[in-house]
């Protein structure tokens, strides 16, 4: 890099993106954004279409560091790495146009990041669900709910907002909107097959 | 009686770590009894859990579009030159696409580049080729070609006109025997033979027939390119003279209106045609030649067109395509004058010229019956 940025070892990165360092989370996303831009552009792809895939990609590292549920056996690269690719060549199975075949630049191995993705769509599937049911809830309860859990609103600014007398009020509307919430949410999400 | 909102209160303040040590321990002993209280609180985890990593989601997508967004502003407008000591280079948004678009792309449009040069030039041979080769129709064709425009060269005919090609009559359909055939005839009595130079140019070895279909192995002994002439000698253990040949060669210039007559083979018989002669030049001008208005064939090259009272005055050579019946024959003087620079040669054998001529004062049908010994195809192997 050499910009005057400090730089981290992949240790230190981890500790920093755990703990919710979004400057570790910006140098790692700066640091290894090369590399995945490299594999999708040379894979007929466009720049814009990398930047997609390695965001869904940093994300899907993240979540795993946040759960705490990431065991990385490698170097934080070759895994990023190895869950684009895999990102890339689904895309790219979409839009019908791979060939069964995907020039590596980097050493390619077996990382677990085939795992760590099916989980993160059963997750996407959630938050897709999640997404509809809030939608499905209406007024105010949808703001109240993505006000607290989504916006990370205190109860007391939320209280203020939809004109509530006191914060216990407020609290018990949120009760009442979280059981409709999750009614909504649970007959949809048992609907669905559990994949 | 507690209502599900009252016992997610109850939860989030279990979760919360609000609850009173009696009242927590009391509720995990429900928990652990009772699994629809169990259940309802795993609910409440998922719907919560399911919440807060939603939220979390939203947020941290919106954090690195932040972070991309900034790496796109750095390298929007700015280019590295890749060296420290020269300014960075600020180009547009198309000016870059267009520079990537090469990058990417430059390779493949070297080959297409190419393949599309190659493409035209193989329509503009292909279509010339197609052009001359319409002209013509029979076969052999190429080879007559060849033989023109190497005949034209040594004349020094370089202002050829497209659609004048003088077209060499020195090749007939093959047959089985030979690659290409001409006409010829005895120049002296014992075994020098006269045909065109085109008819054995490139041969490997000539054969010599006569009427009766007696063969002689022959070889040139003298070739005169810029007339289109060759002398060739019988060299064969059975040859034994021809006999007195009955024509003699007219050393000056024939009169324009002469009858005049030839006799080949275009096909495998003898053949005869008489005409006038036309022109005293021949080609383009050649005072080489004469032309003559006999219809001539491939094959007739090398034969002999005599006048009426029995004098050769010339050797039919070619004829131009465009115009009807023109042919083209060497003049006589030319090969006299041959023979006698031969003959004054270092190592000159002697050419005995027939010095009576045996065909004047007689009909046309007599003269031939005299002539046909005297004419032979030439078969060349190549």
């Amino acid at each position: 890099m050499g910009k005057g940025q400090p730089s981290y070892t992949d240790e230190e990165l981890l500790a920093g993106i755990r703990h919710g360092d979004d400057r570790a989370l910006a140098h790692m996303y700066r640091q290894y954004l090369p590399t995945v831009i490299h594999l999708v552009t040379q894979n007929s792809g466009t720049e814009d279409e990398a930047k997609d895939i390695y965001q869904e990609g940093v994300m899907v590292f993240y979540e795993k560091v946040r759960e705490g549920t990431l065991e990385l056996s490698c170097q934080i690269k070759t895994y990023l790495y190895a869950v684009c690719r895999r990102l890339w060549l689904k895309r790219l199975a979409e839009k019908g146009r791979y060939g069964g075949r995907l020039d590596d630049f980097e050493p390619y191995l077996e990382t677990g990041a085939e795992a760590d993705l099916a989980d993160a769509e059963e997750r996407d599937r959630q938050f897709a669900l999640m997404s509809e049911a809030l939608v499905r809830l209406g007024e105010p309860c949808r703001s109240l709910l993505e006000g607290f859990y989504l916006l990370d609103k205190s109860m007391q600014q939320l209280t203020a907002e939809h004109g509530y007398t006191n914060a216990d009020n407020a609290k018990n509307q949120k009760y009442k909107c979280l059981v409709r919430l999750k009614k909504l949410f649970f007959t949809q999400y048992k609907e669905e097959p559990l994949s | 009686m507690m209502t599900e909102a009252d016992y997610y209160a109850f939860f989030d303040d279990y979760l919360q770590d609000r609850l009173e040590a009696p009242v927590r321990q009391n509720l995990e002993r429900r928990l652990a009894a009772d699994p629809v209280l169990a259940e309802r609180f795993a609910d409440y985890q998922r719907l919560t859990g399911t919440l807060h990593a939603y939220g979390q989601r939203l947020r941290v997508s919106d954090k690195l579009r932040a972070i991309q967004a900034e790496i796109d502003a750095e390298q929007e407008t700015t280019v590295e030159t890749g060296r420290a000591n020269m300014p960075v280079m600020r180009i547009s948004r198309t000016e870059q696409w267009l520079r990537e678009f090469w990058q990417g792309h430059r390779a493949t449009m070297g080959v297409a580049a190419s393949v599309a040069i190659m493409a035209v030039f193989a329509t503009l041979l292909g279509l010339q080729w197609w052009n001359t080769r319409n002209i013509t129709s029979p076969a052999g064709y190429a080879k007559l070609r060849l033989e023109v425009a190497q005949l034209k060269n040594a004349q020094k005919k370089d202002r050829r006109v497209m659609n004048q090609v003088i077209n060499q009559i020195g090749a007939t359909p093959p047959p089985v025997q030979g690659k290409f055939s001409g006409t010829g005839f005895a120049l002296t009595s014992d075994g020098y033979i006269v045909t065109s130079y085109h008819v054995i140019q490139g041969a490997d070895s000539v054969l010599i027939e006569g009427r009766d279909k007696q063969r002689f192995r022959a070889e040139p002994v003298f070739s005169d390119v810029a007339h289109d002439l060759t002398i060739l000698r019988i060299n064969d253990r059975r040859f034994n003279g021809f006999g007195r040949l009955p024509y003699t060669v007219k050393r000056r210039q024939a009169e324009l209106g002469e009858k005049v007559y030839t006799l080949g083979y275009p096909r495998e018989d003898q053949v005869y045609n008489d005409g006038s002669l036309s022109a005293r030049s021949g080609f383009e001008g050649d005072t080489g030649f004469y032309q003559i208005s006999i219809p001539v064939n491939p094959g007739n090259s090398g034969g002999p067109v005599l006048d009426d009272r029995g004098n050769l005055i010339g050797v039919i050579s070619g004829r131009q395509m465009d115009v009807q019946s023109a042919a083209f024959a060497t003049k006589s003087s030319y090969l006299a004058r041959l023979v006698d620079s031969l003959s004054a040669a270092n190592n000159p054998h002697v050419y005995n010229l027939p010095k009576q001529n045996q065909l004047t004062g007689q009909t046309r049908p007599q003269q031939l019956r005299k002539l046909q010994d005297f004419v032979f195809v030439v078969k060349v192997f190549e």
